[in-house]
């Protein structure tokens, strides 16, 4: 269906089924974001011997986010006096908006995607860098030396660890011979990337962790240390717009790990394709996520010289050697 | 030439990325300019993807995002939080430039009116980036390899640069 909307002719009309389809996707979205807050609360309760939210809505605390949004809602919207007006309301759009656009070129299924481009994987990855520029525009115009330090650090490191991102990708980019995330998810039809790209598959996955900011890298709003980062200033749904933006670059990320390295909508045996995509693509995307949460709960937070020397003595080298074992490995198999 | 949809997203675009750039040299703090550069770059790479050029226009985003934020990052370190740059020259020099962009202007819209561009290929969005792979590594190779080479120079010197310094302040101390 939505391929045939794709190559159909533009207009108002197309125009306008797009804008509801979207419409759709960001209250998915809204939806996925609101549970998966919840889970993340659960999840790290579990872990740390605790039972989580359990008062709202039911034992299992299923309305407690949409409580939570709704006191953010009701706030009082606070701007400093000394801030800077204009750039302090830009930013969090700046910050949000790219972490929904990405989102786009992602296929679902073999039928549910929203656009088919070309450059899909480089698409995903450029545009999330734009994310960076909100969060140094929010850490400076909040006009206070603890979101400036938090703004400077989210620029360090997301300029640091886009680099082994980009690296790790490409291995994929060798085997597939496309940028493109459906041949991507295609080419993966009998062994997935996880197993042919072990390497590339780590450094991808701890880079993507750094790239949204996450414990053991969430030094930009690290609490103990910078009270909150770059957001100490913003409050009711400027707020909410931060921690959005996170939360759909989880989804997001999540997703494109999924569709990269564990073969996306694809079943694990041939014999088990009679369940449809969409339930193999939510589960192995349910994966990953719980992966990153019980990171969370896990591991301790790195020291800032620390991620710096990993970033570059370590990621970066062993990304590279992946890229040149892998160009190796193709050339000696295409020779046979 | 007939309305749109085509012209209407190139109008907008074009509209954004020329105030982006007016407003660069017109705003008077260091991150709103390089913000005003944010949404010319952006929408220069939205005039790429309208020229089928998808590969150019997304890695024109990937290097001038970093690139950007390092400009900001600069520009908050090297100025105080409340400097603002100063309007200088009187009303004669105001006259001249103003003259003066109006004759680049003219120079440049008689260069482009005319312009002939002999048919442009028609299958250049189909892979695009494997297109530009191909004509990279095989027609343009040596101009390719000399770039990276030149680029590697640069990285060199100035990680040379950077460790001199730390070195001679070093020894001071």
């Amino acid at each position: 269906m939505v391929q045939d909307l794709l190559h159909s002719q533009p207009g108002i009309l197309n125009f306008g089924i797009f804008f509801i389809l979207a419409l759709v996707l960001l209250l998915v979205i809204l939806g996925f974001v609101t549970y998966a807050i919840l889970a993340e609360r659960k999840v790290m309760g579990f872990m740390q011997l605790r039972y989580g939210p359990n008062q709202v809505g039911g034992p299992w605390g299923l309305l407690q986010t949409v409580a939570d949004v709704l006191k953010l809602l009701l706030k009082e919207d606070t701007i400093p006096k000394l801030a800077d007006r204009p750039l302090f309301i830009l930013a969090p759009v700046i910050a949000f908006a790219p972490s929904f656009v990405v989102i786009a070129t992602i296929p679902f299924t073999d039928k549910l995607q929203f656009a088919d481009i070309g450059v899909g994987l480089l698409y995903y990855i450029a545009i999330s860098g734009l994310t960076t520029i909100g969060v140094v525009m929010a850490g400076w115009s909040s006009n206070n030396k603890y979101a400036l330090l938090g703004g400077m650090r989210a620029a360090a490191q997301m300029i640091s660890y886009e680099i082994p991102l980009v690296m790790s990708v490409l291995g994929v980019i060798l085997l597939t011979g496309s940028m493109n995330l459906n041949e991507i998810v295609a080419a993966q039809e009998n062994v997935w990337y996880i197993l042919i790209q072990p390497i590339g598959f780590l450094v991808f996955f701890i880079a993507s962790v750094a790239e949204l900011n996450r414990i053991p890298f969430d030094l930009p709003e690290a609490e103990n240390e910078l009270i909150a980062g770059y957001f100490v200033e913003y409050s009711g749904f400027r707020w909410a717009f931060f921690m959005l933006a996170e939360y759909v670059y989880m989804f997001a990320m999540a997703s494109l790990t999924t569709v990269l390295f564990l073969g996306g909508w694809l079943p694990i045996f041939s014999f088990l394709d009679f369940i449809p995509g969409a339930v193999w693509f939510a589960l192995k995307f349910s994966l990953v996520v719980f992966m990153l949460l019980w990171f969370r709960s896990t591991f301790p937070r790195i020291k800032a010289d620390q991620l710096m020397e990993f970033g570059w003595k370590v990621l970066l080298p062993v990304a590279l050697a992946n890229i040149f074992l892998t160009a190796i490995i193709k050339e000696l198999l295409s020779l046979f | 030439m007939t309305f749109s949809g085509e012209l209407l997203a190139f109008l907008i675009l074009a509209i954004v990325a020329v105030m982006g750039g007016v407003l660069l040299l017109n705003l008077s703090k260091v991150v709103h300019m390089v913000v005003a550069l944010v949404f010319t770059f952006v929408s220069l790479a939205g005039i790429y993807v309208m020229l089928s050029a998808e590969f150019v226009a997304v890695v024109q985003i990937l290097i001038y995002s970093g690139a950007i934020t390092i400009i900001m990052l600069f520009g908050i370190m090297l100025t105080r939080h409340n400097d603002t740059s100063e309007v200088k020259g009187g009303r004669l020099r105001k006259v001249l430039l103003f003259l003066g962009v109006l004759g680049f202007a003219f120079a440049v819209y008689i260069g482009i009116y005319n312009l002939d561009f002999n048919s442009p290929a028609a299958n250049l969005h189909e892979n695009n980036t494997e297109q530009i792979g191909i004509a990279l590594y095989t027609k343009f190779i040596i101009p390719f390899e000399l770039t990276s080479v030149v680029l590697l120079v640069a990285l060199i010197g100035a990680i040379i640069l950077a460790k001199k310094d730390d070195e001679e302040e070093a020894k001071k101390e």
